[in-house]
């Protein structure tokens, strides 16, 4: 089986981060991105994964080398010249993603993270037997997003309404697809909307279905949204492999800590807390709601919260982060300082306090 | 003294990468001393100064870019002003008057009797010749560019204080909290080979204090963080305060104008100064029109030949097209640097701004700033790949690459 993931562009919402890294390569707790849900597809049996990208190659393609080895699947890249919107890239991945084998592809949007319950979506789309199947997932606030307007009992798909101002459901289009190849002559290779062009056609020819995403679902392109993927993904880990998070007198709540990363004494850690690799926490921290990136060093009695720390920066002695603080790679916050919402780019040192949330270039 | 065989070394400080952020967004796209002023880059401006001096026998750039990114310039530079440009990178921090002394040996393979230093990112006239005419005429061991400031800015930089009549440098201190003068350090300098010397005694002076020391550990622990290696030399705290009131050091004043560009907002005040002397200098490189055969054109404007300008358009002042621009009817430029492959549509408007590469600016759209060159929203700043769309108003922003607005935005950074 095959697999398209789009990656797209630039990730300029999860800026500073992708100013250092391209966005699927960005870690989430503490695995980059793409690889959740390469893992996930291989888990079903997928047996090449293309990227549809137009962003940073070089150092995607690095990355691929090493982790078709590691995983045993391969993975190719589909580069647009130019943007191709949401149903361009199949078609330009079209040879990739068509074998004789006639079997269904998945397409997935590289931002959005669940529990990928892929080989559940594959009996339903058996089942229900429609040329198409996309994941649906409920939310509050259903007109921030794309509604999926469908029939509850037969899981058959009405229409698309982007962000309705009116309620007209509160399922919402979550980014996951399992599409027959005949899909692919739908699409012409142009800027072209999968929810705007191409899946309303299929909808009113009553060829596809809707399933409800089982568990949770975040879309984790911009850092509130990552902050707060990282809680239900921790909540979902206790479940399923809860020997993964760790434990001790100074855990509360769910928290991940890579096994090179070492902690002090007296420190407090979580709840919803990733550490990342190398990472050294020195005595009497306190971290809630947060995630520290590979090489970060914490020094002594700060205390950090609902913020991302990159890549090799360090924070201060008796530092406080918060409000969702987002520091990029190599920062340095010194001791003492206060950051409440400092969004603050690569290689910068932080020398007096930001008291309320601003962009520090 | 005198002879035609006095040759000249310039050397030009050009910073690195993760120095000075505060060139950026630009700084994301161009290393600063690649960005254009008045159409040109930077550094040429300093390396066309350099030229003016008789007997130039070699510019070395130094810095921590990597080769890649200035080999190109250097080799075009180097054929068109037909001068050997040489860039040199820097290992680790020397500090800046141990940077020139790391490469003392390929500074002094052509023997050079005088020795310039400049540092890229000053914006001045350069009186390079005349600068050293003074200085020969004292008889020192260097000279440093000066110009009086106003007393209230002069702590941000290095104060000095000179004797009026032999214009020997008598005292000099870094940023002082307090005040000394009104008199200030250029960053431009002309140095005899002793400065070599000097450098050496600096650091070996250093070496001499670590060894006589015999250091618990605990002091060795705080004397690491606190002295620096000793091969890393400051010209201004290490070089010009203790050699300053001993008949070494001398001043040369100028009288034009005199920035540092630290900032996005800086390079568009000094395009301005360095467009305004090339209505002396070289003002065929100046545009002109009157809106009937080619587009209309108010004071110093510098556009590309590349750039397509339509003649309905008006243009200027201060403003500075670079290659491949397409400017549409009906657009009005005041005060803003048009970086290359930037399209700007029919009757829009950009006030006070610098448009990133290969940016597209819409229909009606306006693009403004209240124009504070110091202030950190003062002037806007499009990234490259910047898309503003029709009618849309971008007003004392900065926008980094690769955004689209849709909507107006005010006072807002954009990531």
């Amino acid at each position: 089986m095959k697999a398209l993931i789009l990656v797209g562009g630039f990730g300029t919402r999860l800026r500073p981060l992708t100013l250092s890294v391209p966005k699927p390569l960005v870690e989430f707790a503490n695995k980059p991105m793409i690889l959740h849900q390469i893992e996930a597809l291989k888990a079903v049996g997928v047996t090449e994964v293309v990227l549809a990208i137009n962003y940073q190659p070089e150092v995607m393609l690095n990355f691929l080398k090493e982790f078709e080895t590691k995983l045993g699947i391969t993975i190719t890249c589909s580069q647009e010249t130019e943007p191709l919107g949401t149903a361009g890239p199949l078609a330009l991945a079209r040879d990739k993603l068509i074998d004789k084998s006639g079997e269904p592809f998945f397409v997935l949007n590289s931002d959005v993270i669940s529990e990928y319950p892929f080989k559940e979506m594959i009996e339903f789309h058996k089942a229900y037997g429609g040329e198409a199947s996309i994941m649906v997932t409920k939310v509050d606030e259903p007109s921030k997003y794309g509604v999926v307007v469908m029939e509850e009992s037969t899981g058959q798909v009405d229409k698309f309404v982007e962000k309705p101002k009116l309620f007209v459901g509160n399922k919402i289009n979550a980014g996951i697809y399992l599409l027959n190849p005949s899909v692919l002559d739908r699409i012409e290779l142009r800027p072209t909307s999968i929810e705007k062009e191409v899946f309303p056609k299929i909808a009113a020819e009553k060829k596809l279905y809707a399933m409800v995403l089982p568990g949770f679902w975040m879309d984790i392109g911009q850092p509130r949204d990552y902050v707060t993927g990282l809680r239900l993904y921790l909540d979902s880990l206790r479940k399923k492999a809860s020997t993964k998070l760790a434990a001790g007198s100074h855990i509360v709540g769910n928290v991940l800590v890579h096994e090179t990363a070492k902690i002090g004494e007296g420190c407090l850690i979580g709840p919803d807390v990733a550490i990342g690799p190398g990472c050294v926490v020195e005595s009497g921290v306190r971290l809630s709601r947060c995630t520290v990136m590979r090489g970060v060093r914490i020094k002594k009695h700060a205390c950090i919260s609902s913020s991302i720390v990159g890549w090799h920066s360090t924070i201060g002695q008796w530092a406080r982060v918060e409000n969702m603080t987002i520091l990029g790679e190599d920062v340095h916050v010194c001791d003492e300082i206060y950051s409440n919402g400092g969004v603050v780019l690569p290689h910068k040192e932080i020398k007096s306090s930001i008291l309320k949330p601003e962009i520090v270039m | 003294m005198g002879s035609s065989d006095e040759k000249v070394v310039a050397v030009i400080m050009v910073g690195g990468p993760t120095k000075g952020t505060r060139f950026r967004p630009l700084s994301l796209n161009v290393a600063k001393p690649l960005f254009p002023l008045a159409g040109q880059p930077m550094i040429h401006h300093p390396i066309s100064a350099c030229k003016r001096i008789p007997n130039l026998a070699q510019i070395y750039l130094v810095g921590f870019y990597e080769e890649r990114e200035f080999a190109l310039y250097v080799s075009s530079i180097s054929t068109e002003l037909r001068v050997p440009v040489r860039y040199l990178r820097e290992d680790k921090p020397h500090g800046s008057a141990g940077g020139l002394y790391n490469f003392r040996d390929l500074i002094m393979e052509d023997n050079p009797s005088h020795i310039f230093l400049l540092n890229c990112d000053v914006c001045c006239s350069f009186p390079l010749p005349e600068m050293l005419e003074a200085h020969k005429s004292y008889g020192g061991m260097g000279t440093i560019l000066v110009i009086k400031v106003s007393a209230e800015s002069a702590n941000q930089f290095g104060e000095l204080v000179a004797d009026p009549v032999t214009n020997e440098l008598l005292h000099y201190t870094e940023k002082p909290e307090t005040f000394v003068s009104d008199r200030i350090n250029c960053g431009v300098y002309v140095f005899t080979p002793d400065i070599f010397d000097a450098i050496r005694g600096v650091s070996s002076q250093r070496k001499d204090r670590a060894n006589l020391r015999r250091l618990s550990s605990f002091e060795a622990l705080q004397s690491a963080t606190r002295n620096p290696p000793s091969d890393f030399v400051r010209l201004d705290q290490d070089i010009l305060t203790p050699f300053a009131g001993k008949k070494q050091l001398y001043t040369y004043e100028t009288m034009d104008f005199w920035e540092q560009i630290k900032t996005p907002g800086m390079s568009l005040k000094c395009s301005a100064l360095y467009l305004a002397q090339f209505r002396f200098t070289s003002p065929n490189l100046l545009a002109s029109g009157d809106g009937t055969k080619s587009a209309t054109i108010i004071g110093d404007v510098y556009i590309h030949p590349s750039a397509k300008v339509h003649p309905s358009a008006k243009i200027g002042p201060n403003v500075s097209i670079s290659a491949n621009a397409r400017i549409g009817a009906g657009v009005r430029l005041i005060s803003c640097i048009i970086l290359d492959g930037v399209e700007i549509m029919e009757n829009a408007v950009v006030f006070h701004a610098i448009v990133g590469w290969k940016s597209s600016i819409g229909k009606w759209s306006r693009v403004q700033a209240e124009g504070d060159y110091n202030a950190k929203l003062g002037i806007t700043i499009l990234g490259e790949a910047v898309a503003v769309e029709d009618e849309v108003v971008v007003t004392n922003s900065i926008v980094l690459p690769n955004k689209t607005l849709n909507v107006s935005v005010q006072d807002e950074i954009l990531l």
